[in-house]
């Protein structure tokens, strides 16, 4: 867990959801452009996984181990998610749909960040 | 999802899973992930600091994925039904958290009306319950 990864992450997740909304306003279903988004989201979100995963082998431990690896597991299936359910949407809907997976994203992963300065004894 | 219902007519879509119902589906699925997450590990790590309150935050993730199921799949009855469930659970669970604090030592999705989750399971019941019904008129 490294401030840079997060907010990286963050950044992306904000830039995918503002693409969907946009996809959605202009009347438009997803193009390429969002699958390349959620895409790299979701490269972003492995790699914090692996290094988290890394550390945590290492034996650094949050305060609260299990919530943090639930969140950590949650947070990569939600791009995946987020794209299957909105590519088959063939309406305008389908980028709020990638939206929501979006905002999810960025608002779990400060949660993680939360947890993992919660280092325990 | 939707291509797993399979006891429809090929290219008919239940009407609760396209377009503006598809993002309700969406919100859902979050929330059954995480209520569903942490239910998961509240139960199995400290089930007996808290049983009623852990019991009800897994009581809520199932609500949440009943939900998100019968929406994507078109279940106008059972969606009615665990919707009209998560509102009464989240307004009892909320007042009863706001009452009785040390009831609940620990976060639940429906802690405080959902102020852990910037009061979205309030607001989604009710969203929830005038999709149905608008869909329910056409």
């Amino acid at each position: 867990m490294t401030p840079v990864l997060v907010v990286a992450v963050t950044v992306t997740a904000a830039l995918l959801a503002l693409a969907g909304i946009a996809s959605t306003l202009a009347g438009r279903r997803i193009g390429l452009l969002h699958l390349w988004g959620a895409a790299l989201l979701e490269v972003v979100l492995l790699v914090q996984a692996v290094l988290a995963v890394v550390l945590l082998v290492r034996g650094d431990r949050p305060a609260d181990t299990p919530t943090f690896l639930g969140y950590l597991a949650g947070i990569v299936l939600l791009p995946v998610a987020g794209a299957l359910w909105a590519r088959s949407e063939p309406t305008r809907w389908a980028g709020t749909v990638l939206a929501v997976a979006a905002g999810a994203v960025g608002v779990m992963v400060w949660r993680l960040q939360q947890l993992w300065e919660a280092t325990g004894g | 999802m939707a291509e797993a219902a399979g006891d429809r007519p090929a290219g008919e879509r239940p009407a609760t899973a396209g377009g503006p119902g598809r993002v309700l589906v969406a919100v859902y699925g979050v929330f059954a992930l995480a209520a569903g997450a942490r239910a998961a590990v509240q139960l199995s790590t400290r089930f007996a600091e808290a049983p009623v309150a852990y019991l009800l935050s897994a009581l809520a993730a199932v609500v949440y994925v009943v939900a998100t199921v019968a929406l994507a799949r078109g279940g106008r009855r059972t969606a009615l039904v665990a919707i009209s469930v998560e509102l009464v659970g989240v307004l009892v669970v909320g007042t009863l958290s706001v009452l009785d604090p040390a009831a609940f030592p620990d976060e639940t999705v429906w802690s405080a009306y959902g102020r852990g989750y910037l009061f979205i399971p309030l607001v989604l019941p009710v969203l929830g319950l005038l999709f149905l019904r608008r869909r329910a008129r056409r």
